[in-house]
């Protein structure tokens, strides 16, 4: 894995070269879309000498017509040879030593064709013929497509009510309910109440709204002082007691925890790169962190957008700065990604297209990406847009990790930042022991060759002839299957071992290392593909915004790849949607539903909305407050919207089901970490410090997942096993074993010797995308390979199992029954503890009875030694059953 | 506001057309015996009568993920090995015939492709729909029409509607369940505005979606739901709490519904989650466990066999949940998606599943359960018979291939036909909206009749669309 190291200056100064994205055009020759002119001459020679050699020797595994393009490379066209495979370009014309293919013939660094080196005369010809400038007359470019898009199609397009710019309407005039309105967002809604002759609901009770306010902005449950204070505050004055608490919440760490969370669900967040092999991100968590400080410092929405695209782009002073932007870019780098892909020309072009996808439908909730292959079906998106864009981000390399090994056919470096960790996830190795690793890499690569060899001629080795059962029964190996695992994993230890002394400098030292972006050195156009297809390249298409959007079309500089132009250009505050999308998003995590239903849906296939005059309002009065989410939410929060009650009658509920007027609250679940939070809270086991790294940082590269042979987690440098950690060394413990023991862990199971029990908040719970830790993905945790706007509310089995049987729950509510015996003596009084802390409010006088029956019940056939022991385990009992109510994950 | 004559959503629930869907609270918290015991009979899952005489009783729906190639499957097309090159889609279009030989099978002499060696052997029972069509081109879409009839709405799923209209025979597992689910679809198996009780019930993870893939299909393993068990209680003491959680539950929906409040769903999805959960307990371990089973049948399966050994424990899953009563079973076999790579990749797909569906047929067919077993075999799409990314094809919803077998339809029978070369439906055209209406034809459902009144409008599964597809009914 290659290391980028970057400096402060480094946005000025040139770039090492990497590696050429195939379908971007090639250098001069063909930079248009005319052939390049030879000479009959020429074209005679390449007839007569060249192409019988290619189509011979070389079409069977690398032309479209053939077995495909092995290694990525096709030499059946002129693009194609100049383009290369994943080693660089095949073809550099009149330059001997820097084409692949006359390294390649010759058995330097590559071997063609494999089984037989080509006659000296052949080799002879080739010299000639790229040394008078490869002339070749097999253009693989398709006729330019037009698109059936019009400019009169586009012009209508902008007059879609969400492609034009939000206007500020006037603030309506509300008759009847005037005295009702608290603010501007109030007379909105009244107004349209009003002319649907409706009436909004009565508000909901203080310590309602107080468990709705502390679940809104921080994801946690109010403490009984909390609510004492709150309820009297209310009682006073309804308005201050509102702003007060609103501004002590968004000023708390939890604010930021919390609505991190939110975006990192539209960021597909995840620390793995989820697919058939799903290999972890172990730098990933810097972004998660990136975001949270974004958040809490209410960092301006606009330049928030801006770093992810492209922080390392923008100008810094600091190395403080630099470093924070350049950990933003990550986000570009942690979409899904099929390593397993043998055509890293494909996996370019999908990664890309993940990109586009990702940015277009986060940030202006359109998706742009479904011009990849013909023309947006709904709006006036033609698929020359898309190709505009894909050359902005096919100039860009993207940077996640990885070593290459049979199952990471697409392994990328990373980046290094300027400053190191004060803690890192990673240890620090002593010369000594690194000078080891580094013996055992070379060891272990003679291993995994000599296991490659085995496993392709099993039988070579006279002493692995098979046994009178088919198998030697001595050698395990003769076994094909057998010897296939063994050499996956040794390689996978290989690749462990690589991992660890990458991740520390040559003296030992840990290094600071993030997933990121830069742009490349080479900055070129993309080529329309027809159909998304790689190997159809059409015309060039300019980098550049969407057309849609963008009435001036903007010319970007050859200088670099126009990613800051497009991040400044999205967040422009005349750009119609970013605003409003991010406005929408919003309204409905404090409402509990969006105004346009669709969050990544503002087009023409899109719901729209009946609110778009508040809708606006929100948008214009974000940016007018400088891109702030938080006065954007305390708008919100203190709108007397926002204090109604959830409680619909029959006659609301037959005119407005889906409360798209607003005259009544929404009843919400709460999303899976607040359900864990506040099991955590009430329990009084929560960490609500930070955690350093993730899990999954410990675990450093490895792969997670069940399909394939080795199903194993390796590589832990840091578990706290002393010694060298597990899965490093060639003998330790059956992998496949320890695999089993982690993921049961991180499943939640139980019985787990590596089960390590953790309380810091969810948030910081390891993401690996096909290992989900079971307490999250049991109430709808958002699938985080796909951009999630909203989550699914589900009740199954599932969840009741849980809350019923799970070791976590029951240690938590084991741990709240201690609490609740250690504050207060009086079984009624620890009830109304529970309460309080359960849901918010005290309990009735029935409740309090019912819940002492219960646990005089239960703890006559309860389990325990003595009356203590079994009293106890009734306490335990009852406080996992309030936790396991419907009040308890319910948000009225 | 007016206070006086609201209906409830319950009440609702009762006078709606179809007039069953009320959950059962009476004495759930009251009597101490009532609230595991299914003796009540208002349960919105015990059987119902169906509209009219059902030819099945239950669904197996083997559902492939990605669009299968119809062309290279189960839709013969000489004409397209003729036409290899010459397309007619566009100037870059370009025909690509099928890899594999088509022959007869059966002594219905269906056509069907060498990659399916075991499923012919069993063409006598199947009933090919060869002209289906769909409206969305795109996966997630049109995955979700098909399970739900409408890609736009969040709308209830098949399976859904099918325990909705039918009840289930066995109240100690779920009426629908979802073997093995891919990720991110519980739209597909949701209930939407149909009371929650009728979604489906992920049993098994995903596939290749953690450890608990291999652990849901080792059978037996409690691992196949998570938490399945409670170290710390026994059956009694965990009664006990369970009924203080339901009594709490339920004056919480006392509560509401003294505040006037009409929409309960989501307290009484809650509700009706740890009835089923706490019989689940016990039965599905024992419906898991396949160690009872011979080896005989396990080898039918494919079980222990290596590639079949997955999707064969899932099928025979499905024909003990059959078995059971269980309404609507609905298995998910992934990666179908051949956009490259189809030579190589297709039969590979297409052996995982040959032995398991083959299997399954003759195990039902042998215990007299086929005849009333609706089995169902389909994709969202099929592929086009142009070539894309050398040897692989492009999604189509226009025309594509799904079969029936059992209870109700014409065994060894082709219905319906796409053009020569399996571009588009042209013949006898099977909309996903017929297809639906078919489907709950068989089980005994008008799927004109079967609706659900919300927010004030009657829904059906499908739409104001939908014919039954009389012509292949036995």
């Amino acid at each position: 894995m290659r290391t980028k190291f970057l400096f402060q200056s480094y946005w000025l100064g040139a770039l090492l070269s990497s590696q050429l994205v195939a379908f971007l055009s090639a250098p001069t020759a063909c930079a248009q879309d005319e052939a390049p002119q030879y000479t009959a001459e020429q074209l005679k020679f390449f007839e007569a000498k060249i192409r019988p050699i290619l189509v011979e020797q070389c079409y069977s595994c690398h032309s479209a017509e053939g077995q495909g393009t092995r290694g990525g490379l096709g030499v059946d066209t002129r693009e194609a040879l100049l383009a290369g495979g994943e080693s660089g370009p095949a073809i550099v014309p009149g330059k001997l030593e820097e084409s692949l293919l006359w390294n390649a013939i010759n058995y330097e660094d590559f071997r063609m064709p494999p089984r037989k080196q080509l006659p000296p005369q052949m080799i002879a010809d080739i010299k000639q013929w790229i040394e008078m400038g490869a002339p070749d007359p097999r253009s693989g470019h398709v006729a330019p497509i037009s698109s059936q898009v019009t400019d009169e199609d586009i012009e209508k397009g902008r007059k879609f009510w969400s492609f034009q710019p939000p206007t500020e309407s006037e603030i309506p005039e509300v008759k009847e309910l005037k005295s009702w309105c608290k603010n501007e967002i109030d007379r909105f809604v009244a107004a349209k109440l009003e002319s649907e002759n409706l009436k909004p609901v009565a508000d909901t009770e203080a310590t309602k709204l107080l468990r709705r306010l502390y679940f809104d902005l921080t994801g946690l449950p109010p403490s009984p002082a909390d609510i004492a204070d709150f309820v009297k505050a209310y009682e006073e004055a309804e308005d201050a007691a509102v702003a007060n608490v609103v501004d002590r919440l968004l000023d708390s760490p939890q604010y930021g925890e919390r609505w991190a969370r939110h975006w990192l669900d539209v960021a597909r967040y995840a620390e793995s790169t989820g697919k058939e092999v799903d290999q972890t991100f172990p730098f990933a968590w810097r972004y998660r962190d990136y975001v949270i400080d974004s958040f809490q410092r209410d960092k301006p929405y606009n330049k928030f957008i801006q770093e992810q695209i492209a922080g390392d782009l923008m100008p810094a002073k600091t190395d403080e700065i630099w470093q924070e932007q350049l950990v933003a870019t990550g986000f570009l780098a942690l979409g899904p990604k099929a390593l397993i892909e043998q055509n890293p020309r494909q996996f370019q072009a999908d990664l890309i297209d993940e990109q586009i996808d990702t940015v277009t439908r986060v940030v202006m909730g359109v998706s742009v990406a479904c011009a990849r292959c013909h023309d947006h079906k709904f709006d006036p998106i033609r698929q020359t847009d898309y190709y505009a864009l894909a050359g902005i981000f096919g100039s860009t390399e993207t940077f996640y990790g990885g070593f290459r090994s049979q199952r990471n056919r697409q392994p990328s470096g990373l980046l290094a930042l300027p400053l190191a960790d004060k803690a890192s996830p990673f240890k620090a190795i002593p010369p000594a022991e690194l000078a080891q690793l580094k013996e055992q890499v070379k060891e272990l690569e003679v291993e995994v060759a000599q296991a490659r060899r085995q496993q392709l001629m099993p039988n070579a080795n006279p002493a692995n002839r098979p046994g009178t059962n088919g198998t030697n029964p001595t050698n395990p190996n003769s076994d094909p299957r057998r010897a296939f695992v063994n050499a996956a994993v040794l390689e996978q230890q290989l690749v462990a071992v690589k991992a660890r002394i990458a991740s520390v400098d040559e003296n030992g030292k840990p290094l600071a290392l993030c997933m990121g972006v830069q742009d490349r050195d080479r900055i070129s156009n993309a080529r329309l593909l027809v159909r998304g297809e790689i190997d159809k390249a059409a015309q060039e298409v300019p980098r550049g915004f969407v057309a849609l959007f963008d009435a001036e079309t903007t010319k970007l500089s050859s200088k670099s790849s126009g990613r800051l132009d497009l991040a400044k250009w999205m967040t422009r505050e005349t750009n119609p949607l970013t605003a409003r999308v991010m406005a929408n998003r919003v309204w409905q995590h404090l409402i509990g539903k969006p105004l346009v239903a669709e969050p990544d849906n503002f087009g023409m296939s899109g719901p729209g909305t009946k609110q778009q005059a508040l809708l606006d309002h929100l948008a214009i009065k974000f940016m007018k407050d400088g891109w702030s989410v938080k006065k954007l939410i305390r708008h919100i929060a203190t709108s007397h919207v926002y204090r109604l009650s959830s409680n619909v009658d029959q006659l609301l509920f037959e005119k407005d089901p889906d409360n798209e007027l607003l005259a009544r609250g929404n009843r919400r679940r709460l999303d899976a970490e607040s359900i864990r939070d506040a099991m955590l809270t009430s329990s009084g086991q929560i960490d609500t410090k930070r955690p350093n790294g993730s899990l999954i940082s410990a675990l450093g590269f490895a792969l997670v997942g069940p399909n394939g042979p080795v199903s194993t987690i390796m590589a832990a440098p840091n578990t706290g096993t002393p010694g060298t950690g597990p899965g490093m060394s060639a003998t330790g413990t059956d992998p496949a074993e320890r695999f089993r023991n982690v993921a049961r862990m991180m499943a939640g199971g139980r019985s787990n010797p590596l089960a390590v029990p953790v309380y810091y908040r969810s948030v910081y719970l390891p993401i690996a995308r096909n290992l989900l830790p079971r307490s999250l993905a049991v109430f709808d945790f958002a699938e985080p390979s796909m951009v999630v706007p909203i989550r699914e509310i589900s009740s199954t089995a599932d969840q009741a199992l849980y809350m019923l049987n799970n070791d976590f729950v029951i240690q938590q509510s084991e741990a709240l029954a201690r609490r609740l015996a250690k504050d207060q003596s009086k079984p009624a009084e620890r009830v109304r503890e529970l309460f309080m802390l359960s849901f918010g409010r005290p309990p009735t006088a029935e409740e309090v009875q019912l819940s002492i029956k219960f646990v005089n019940d239960t703890s006559d056939a309860a389990t325990g030694r003595n009356r203590a022991e079994k009293t106890f385990a009734a306490w335990c009992q009852l406080c996992q059953a309030i936790m396991a109510t419907a009040e308890f994950r319910w948000l009225d | 506001m007016i206070s006086h004559n609201l209906v409830s959503r319950r009440q609702i629930l009762q006078t709606a057309s179809a007039g069953f869907g009320y959950l059962a609270f009476a004495g759930l918290a009251g009597s101490a015996n009532s609230a595991y015991s299914s003796d009540n009979s208002s349960n919105p899952l015990d059987p119902k009568a169906p509209h009219f005489a059902p030819r099945a009783k239950r669904v197996i729906f083997l559902c492939m993920q990605g669009g299968p190639s119809h062309v290279d499957t189960f839709d013969y097309k000489p004409k397209l090995a003729e036409a290899e090159g010459r397309g007619n889609r566009g100037p870059n279009s370009r025909l690509m015939p099928s890899p594999w030989k088509f022959k007869q099978s059966g002594k219905s002499g269906l056509w069907i492709s060498e990659v399916f060696p075991e499923i012919s052997k069993m063409a006598d029972e199947l009933c090919l729909i060869r002209s289906m069509h769909c409206d969305q081109p795109v996966h997630p879409r049109a995955m979700t029409q098909m399970h739900t009839g409408n890609a736009q709405f969040v709308r209830p799923s098949l399976g859904a509607w099918t325990l909705y209209g039918l009840g289930t025979e066995n109240d100690n597992l779920p009426g629908f369940i979802a073997l093995n689910p891919p990720p991110a679809s519980a739209t597909n198996f949701g209930s939407a505005f149909l009371p929650a009780v009728y979604q489906g019930t992920k049993v098994g993870r995903p596939q290749g979606r953690g450890p608990g893939a291999r652990f849901a299909q080792a059978g037996g393993d409690q691992d196949a739901l998570p938490d399945l068990r409670n170290d710390v209680l026994d059956s009694e003491q965990q009664r006990r709490q369970l009924k203080f959680i339901q009594s709490m539950n339920r004056r919480q929906l006392e509560s509401y519904k003294q505040g006037n409040e009409v929409d309960n769903s989501g307290i009484e999805g809650i509700i009706e989650s740890y009835e089923l959960a706490f019989r689940m307990q016990d039965k599905l371990p024992e419906m898991m466990d396949l160690s009872n089973e011979d080896e005989k049948t396990l080898a039918m399966y494919g079980i222990g066999q290596g590639d079949t050994d997955g999707f064969g424990r899932q099928c025979l899953l499905a024909r003990r949940f059959a078995e059971a009563g269980v309404r609507f079973i609905e298995l998910t076999h992934g990666n179908w998606d051949h956009h490259a790579r189809l030579r190589t990749e297709l039969p590979e797909k297409c052996t995982e599943i040959d032995k398991p569906i083959a299997g399954l047929l003759k195990d039902l067919k042998a215990r007299g359960l086929l005849q009333d077993t609706l089995v169902i075999w389909g994709g969202e799409f099929g592929r086009t018979p142009d070539a894309q990314n050398g040897d692989g094809r492009d999604h189509n919803h226009k025309g594509y291939t799904t079969w029936m077998a059992g209870g109700g339809v014409k065994g060894g029978f082709s219905y319906g036909a796409t053009d020569d070369l399996g571009y588009e439906a042209v013949e006898n055209k099977c909309h996903i909206h017929d297809w639906h209406a078919t489907i709950l034809h068989l089980m005994g459902l008008d799927h004109k009749k079967l609706t659900y009144r919300y927010a004030g409008r009657d829904f059906r599964l499908t739409d104001v669309h939908g014919n039954v597809l009389q012509d292949i009914l036995s």
